[in-house]
């Protein structure tokens, strides 16, 4: 049987055949200061609004440490999400009782989607959006009130606000998935102040997934309105500019009594859905220093602008991004286009009703990676799309 | 070589400073969770130096993970910035192994974060308030719990004089229409077993009476049976309509931080339960972890072997105390102490030593507790032999013992 003292001495050794039957030794031990090759090596996956470089070192050796000095840290059940509730305040500036984690910031969306709509309480959504509430909403069979974006793909306040009224939640995705397009903060403060006074009783879940990514000067939080007013939450997630989507952390930030009401709903699968690997990567990856976020959003912008520039260059129009990603007017099916693309090695974005026919989402991969990828589109555009 | 694999066999290296210092003072998931809603400090027991808390209150593999399964989850890092269906394997691809070792179809699977996940899901697509939850009692509390805290009917069925599943009388309420039967195979926290004939049996006389109850077969601590009468009742959940089998990774598997459960049942009862299932609930670490885990049987045959090994040791130590113990067949045992379980666990906890919590309505009389490493529990039962001396010496009334 194998001793705790032989894994010890040799799972480095261990670890280097595993890596090297799948082929990808080398990715794995420079992944810590280049960019990573995850998925099969030369797909370039611009399908689901990753960080194409990862959570770093620093966070992946927090993971190695919390193995624990036998490796068996992992077998018990883990207490973490108290410090990582603790870390999470302290960098927002809140109180643990205002901080609720979720399996990925999917489980906050389920739990609001829960607690909040009901068979007389629609949730109101912008469509296209993220699809997590509309889809969980549906399933429970609770109505769903769809609001057409402006014409320049952005939340259209006004349409928002007359469809928020009795309302159960509103799910306002800022930046917006698949869209891309942001609406600034004193527009957001404004529409939240006019929906407290015209439908107190809706509560609006404000999805700040993309945060980090937004250049937009008009930009800031809605933490602080999240902490006075139980009708507003915040949500948050590692998935994007922190690297760490395959980890499956998000959260929550609000007012104490809801928080505590998503925490109760979520007992039994909530802390307990999240793995103790996850919860201490996510403990030191909350600590980085800002200028390693804002690193990560200017490695962005400078991707974001490139792959702007060579849609327009072209004609094609892509909306005004402030994420990781962007929609663009490709003047043909999504799916031909992505079908043409994955033959030649570079995944890009599922359909998004109602814009299918001409629209595509591209997620920013690194700056080598979009110019491979831009080579391809270049390729799989000179065809004629055929007919969907 | 790479400067972050030296970098980790330094840190791995016995003796070296535990950097995990959060893990010191990590208790069980239920003490978690009523920490995690009270919002409170933890209590950490003050020990003297050298001496190192024993943790056998939380029903853990002692050793986690084989080195497989940490090899995989090293071999994940350069997909931590993906979506679980996007890794390589992905989550389909953990589907399709659970089902291979099973000889069950992926459409026969659904995943959970933690079998939990598949108890709360359970609980949510099959009990209503007209058709309630019929389960035992002491028994893991999940189902329990969420039956109580949204006032669904439940009844709960004592366990028998031999601690095990109180059979007769749960087959009879659940024949008034339960929505939902849990069968704790063996049972957690009488370590109890049921053969495969008691079950079959059982499964056969619900549906007749009552063709709609689903009965959940909860098989957290399969890998632990030695009792030869007890077989997997997978067959039964794929040949029998309306049955469901739990599993986990949490327990022989050693990943109870990694948080992986699944549900086995026909392709219509799992599809209830993945309607409700969390998306990507499981880690890119978790998959590889647990591929990995199910390619690698023989580290489940040691795993079983070791445990079983300590148990007896640990029955056979009790014993000669004057507990008793129930017979375990899980990595834990259910022992008549002759003393309040909080008396016992106090003065435990005081040597470092950490047991299982109350278990109503048994804890006036009885504990559980986990099997740790044969090391663990030889220090164990030392101190169990001095606490239990010390009981029986003091002077009856004395106030100590409540």
């Amino acid at each position: 049987m194998l001793t705790r003292r032989r894994f010890v001495q040799t799972v480095g050794i261990g670890a280097a055949a595993y890596i090297g039957a799948r082929g990808r030794e080398n990715a794995i031990w420079s992944a810590f200061e280049t960019p990573l090759q995850a998925l099969e090596p030369n797909i370039i996956c611009l399908a689901s609004n990753e960080n194409p470089l990862g959570p770093g070192k620093q966070v992946l050796d927090a993971v190695k440490a919390a193995f624990g000095p036998t490796g068996a840290q992992p077998g018990r059940y883990s207490g973490a999400a108290k410090d990582l509730i603790d870390a999470i305040a302290k960098k927002q500036n809140v109180k643990p009782e205002n901080i609720v984690l979720g399996c990925g910031s999917t489980q906050i969306l389920r739990s609001a989607t829960h607690l909040f709509t009901a068979k007389d309480k629609p949730l109101v959504g912008t469509i296209p959006t993220y699809e997590e509430c509309a889809g969980y909403a549906q399933m429970m069979g609770h109505p769903v009130t769809p609001v057409a974006l402006t014409g320049d793909f952005k939340i259209d306040l006004d349409r928002f606000v007359a469809a928020s009224k009795g309302a159960g939640l509103v799910f306002y995705c800022n930046p917006n998935n698949p869209t891309a397009t942001y609406v600034g903060a004193t527009a957001t403060r404004d529409y939240l102040a006019q929906v407290a006074k015209t439908s107190p009783e809706t509560t609006v879940l404000i999805d700040e997934a993309y945060f980090d990514y937004v250049n937009d000067p008009d930009h800031d939080t809605h933490i602080p309105v999240a902490i006075d007013n139980p009708r507003v939450i915040v949500a948050r997630t590692f998935s994007k500019a922190y690297g760490m989507a395959g980890l499956r952390i998000g959260y929550a930030v609000g007012h104490k009594d809801t928080i505590a009401k998503m925490a109760d709903w979520d007992a039994g699968a909530g802390t307990s859905s999240l793995n103790v690997l996850a919860m201490h990567a996510a403990i030191t990856a909350i600590q980085r220093p800002a200028a390693e976020i804002a690193d990560e959003r200017a490695r962005n912008k400078a991707v974001r602008d490139y792959t702007a520039k060579w849609f327009t260059d072209r004609g094609m129009k892509p909306t005004d991004s402030q994420a990781n990603f962007m929609f663009v007017n490709i003047g043909r099916p999504a799916k031909g286009f992505r079908d043409a693309c994955k033959a030649k090695g570079v995944l890009v974005a599922r359909d998004f009703p109602p814009f299918e026919k001409t629209h595509c989402r591209i997620s920013f991969g690194t700056m080598d990676e979009m110019k491979k990828a831009t080579a391809v589109f270049e390729q799989v555009l000179a065809k004629k799309a055929t007919a969907a | 070589m790479p400067v972050s694999r030296r970098g980790f066999l330094q840190f791995a290296r016995p003796g070296s400073e535990p950097l995990a210092g959060a893990f010191l003072s990590a208790r069980g998931l239920e003490a978690h969770f009523a920490e995690a809603q009270a919002q409170g400090p933890r209590a950490r027991p003050l020990l003297p130096p050298g001496v190192d808390e024993i943790r056998i209150s939380s029903n853990e593999n002692p050793l986690g993970p084989g080195r497989a399964a940490l090899d995989a989850i090293l071999g994940k890092f350069p997909e931590a910035n993906r979506y679980p269906f996007n890794s390589t394997p992905s989550e389909t691809d953990l589907q399709a192994a659970i089902a291979a070792k099973l000889k069950v179809k992926p459409e026969n699977i659904v995943l959970g974060a933690g079998s939990q996940e598949i108890l709360k899901n359970s609980m949510r697509a099959f009990v209503t308030p007209t058709r309630g939850l019929v389960t035992a009692l002491p028994t893991f509390e999940n189902c329990t719990g969420y039956a109580k805290k949204y006032k669904l009917p439940l009844t709960e069925v004592k366990v028998d004089s031999e601690f095990r599943l109180d059979v007769d009388p749960m087959i009879a309420a659940a024949s008034k229409g339960a929505g939902l039967v849990f069968f704790n195979n063996p049972n957690n926290p009488t370590a109890t077993v049921h053969g495969v004939k008691t079950v079959t049996d059982m499964v056969a006389r619900i549906h007749k009476a009552s063709p709609d109850t689903v009965i959940l077969i909860d098989e957290a601590y399969h890998d632990y049976v030695t009792d030869p009468s007890y077989q997997t009742a997978v067959p039964l959940a794929m040949s029998v309509p309306n049955v469901i089998v739990a599993r986990t990774f949490s327990k022989a598997y050693g990943m109870a931080g990694m948080r992986i459960g699944y549900a086995v049942g026909t392709a219509d009862n799992v599809k209830k339960l993945a309607m409700l299932k969390m998306p990507y609930n499981v880690s890119v670490f978790g998959i590889g972890a647990a591929i990995a885990s199910i390619n690698d049987p023989q580290h489940i045959a040691d795993e079983r072997a070791r445990n079983t090994e300590v148990r007896a040791f640990t029955v056979n130590a009790l014993k000669q105390m004057g507990a008793k113990p129930a017979d375990s067949q899980g990595n834990f045992l259910f022992a008549d102490i002759g003393m309040p379980a909080k008396d016992f666990r106090d003065a435990c906890a005081k040597q470092g030593v950490m047991v299982g919590r109350d278990f109503p309505p048994f804890e006036k009389t009885h504990c559980r507790i986990s099997i740790g490493t044969m090391d663990e529990m030889k220090k164990a039962t030392d101190v169990f032999r001095e606490v239990l001396k010390a009981m029986m010496s003091a002077p009856a009334g004395s106030g100590k013992g409540k």
